[in-house]
């Protein structure tokens, strides 16, 4: 950080308080910035504005009753929160689900995950100052809510997997939608390309902007695409495989150097690895049912299990103790942004506030998953 | 499971108690038991083998809270479940300088439960607000609070003798 330029040479710190209600924070994130000028000496996020205690709503309901409030911490991306809890009840209770649930689950769960990103994409450009891109990105991101909204019911706060299986078959329709979707959105790649990736304003403000290391993220717990811009390969998609992931062949996108250019390029190249899983799965998506029979009344047996998916964000942990009854002891939910946004503060010394809504924008968050 | 055995190698070195369980059935490899004065050594073998911070949390069943830690592994399939008892005075040692991320986890544990966590370089609350610092809504009243060896799973016999004593044990 250059010395401060003024005739008494003293240090001129001030606080600015940003947020819970900034624009760049997407939702209510208050950070507290101590600055010296426009560079950021020290930002202290605050947290649970959005609070909910959801762990405590866990412990009060049968187990069934929780799943509509696994779709409301991450609302942008709700269908891999449902995957989790789901398959951590089925662990536990040994359910075996059919094997087209399976393949609705992931072909679902990755639709989300684009719709995730294409929000996510628009986001970080509209806080760097370009209006444009989101328009794009919301044009795409609206077909995949119209193709989940036919068979799920709803448009954001997914509650779509049951305990064995899904609560609605696919048929042909959404189908031939998710096609034609998957085919539009390959075209509109390169546009994409053009209009953003190879922009200069763009480069200049994300290039070696908030570099995180693989160090940091074991130190901080960062996982998703934070430690994947870091160049480390690390998708619980491959490293602990779950659902019927193994039977289909993608690429984990890794960065280099860990700045915000690489996390931007790894969510990029992502989207277009989730079309190949949702290409395959639509090739191979078996005939059958879609619910396994699960008796109404079910006692989880007394113990623990932990289950963890690849959410959009990083790794979603359940982590769930019964006491042999149907409503859990106690539900730990371990959530990415939680710990992808511990790292701020270390990431953000003595950068330039502009750079802080960069590097805060590519580590993708989404507050009501933070608090919960 | 090479990195397994070089976990559990360093494990008996520090002399913690660990059962490795079936991952099929409980999402994870290995279970260890500590001991509140073990967990800072543990820790920084854990940084040193290169495992991340997933959470750190607690559960509040008799006879005392219990803190549960998880770690997984970037590069090789392990996760590692840690158990421990909080003692007398209600306090653990804190681990945030070995693993920051657990200054946030450490903090909404305190909030959650009220475990103190010992050189804690900012304690305060995180995810409740300050007026409810004696909220503690996790805690469990008298007719809800289970004893813990009813909510452990049923030691399995085939394996060795001490696991199922350890488990009595906590």
């Amino acid at each position: 950080m250059p010395e401060p330029c003024r005739p008494d040479s003293k240090p001129h710190r001030f606080f600015l308080n940003m947020g819970p209600q900034h624009p760049s924070t997407h939702g209510v994130l208050r950070v507290i910035l101590e600055m010296d000028g426009e560079y950021v000496v020290d930002p202290q996020p605050v947290l649970g504005y959005g609070h909910r205690m959801h762990e405590k709503m866990a412990e009060c309901r049968p187990w069934p009753q929780f799943l509509p409030n696994t779709g409301r911490m991450d609302y942008a991306a709700a269908l891999p929160y449902n995957h989790g809890y789901v398959a951590l009840i089925e662990r536990l209770a040994g359910i075996e689900v059919p094997l087209r649930a399976e393949y609705i689950r992931v072909i679902t769960s990755e639709l989300n995950r684009i719709a995730s990103h294409l929000l996510w994409f628009g986001a970080l450009l509209l806080d760097l100052g370009a209006f444009t891109p989101i328009l794009y990105s919301f044009d795409d991101r609206e077909q995949i809510l119209d193709i989940l909204e036919d068979i799920t019911g709803s448009r954001l706060t997914y509650c779509y997997f049951r305990v064995g299986g899904v609560s609605k078959d696919i048929d042909d329709k959404f189908v031939e939608r998710t096609r034609a979707f998957i085919k539009r959105l390959r075209g509109r790649f390169p546009m994409y390309e053009k209009l953003v990736n190879g922009n200069i304003i763009f480069i200049k403000r994300v290039e070696d902007i908030g570099i995180i290391d693989a160090d940091m993220c074991r130190r901080y717990g960062a996982t998703g695409p934070v430690i994947r811009g870091a160049g480390v390969p690390y998708d619980i998609r491959k490293s602990e495989p779950y659902s019927v992931y193994p039977e289909f062949d993608f690429e984990i996108p890794v960065g280099s150097k860990g700045d915000s250019m690489d996390r931007f390029l790894v969510r990029f190249q992502e989207m277009e690895q989730s079309l190949r899983i949702i290409e395959q799965a639509l090739d191979k998506l078996p005939e059958g049912p879609f619910m396994a029979k699960v008796p109404k009344k079910l006692k989880l047996p007394a113990g623990d299990a932990n289950f963890s998916v690849e959410a959009a964000r990083g790794e979603l942990a359940y982590y769930l103790i019964s006491d042999g009854s149907d409503v859990p002891y106690r539900l730990k939910i371990r959530v990415p942004s939680y710990s992808n946004l511990s790292l701020l503060p270390e990431m953000c010394r003595g950068m330039l506030l502009s750079d802080l809504v960069a590097a805060m924008g590519s580590l993708d968050l989404v507050i009501p998953e933070i608090d919960r | 499971m090479h990195q397994t055995d070089k976990f559990i190698r360093a494990l008996e070195e520090l002399a913690a108690s660990y059962a490795e369980v079936d991952y099929q059935q409980r999402g994870y490899h290995v279970e260890v038991m500590l001991t509140g004065d073990q967990l800072r050594r543990f820790a920084k073998l854990m940084y040193e083998l290169e495992y991340y911070l997933v959470f750190v949390s607690a559960v509040h069943a008799a006879p005392a809270l219990e803190g549960r830690y998880q770690f997984a592994h970037f590069d090789v399939r392990s996760r590692i479940l840690a158990r421990v008892p909080v003692g007398d005075d209600g306090s653990l040692p804190t681990i945030s300088d070995i693993f920051q991320g657990a200054n946030w986890h450490e903090r909404e544990t305190r909030d959650f439960f009220g475990i103190v966590y010992r050189d804690h370089p900012y304690l305060e609350p995180l995810i409740l607000p300050e007026t409810s610092v004696d909220l503690k809504p996790l805690l469990k009243d008298e007719q809800q609070l289970k004893n813990l060896e009813e909510i452990c799973w049923p030691p399995a016999a085939e394996e060795e003798g001490e696991t199922s004593a350890d488990q009595e044990k906590s």
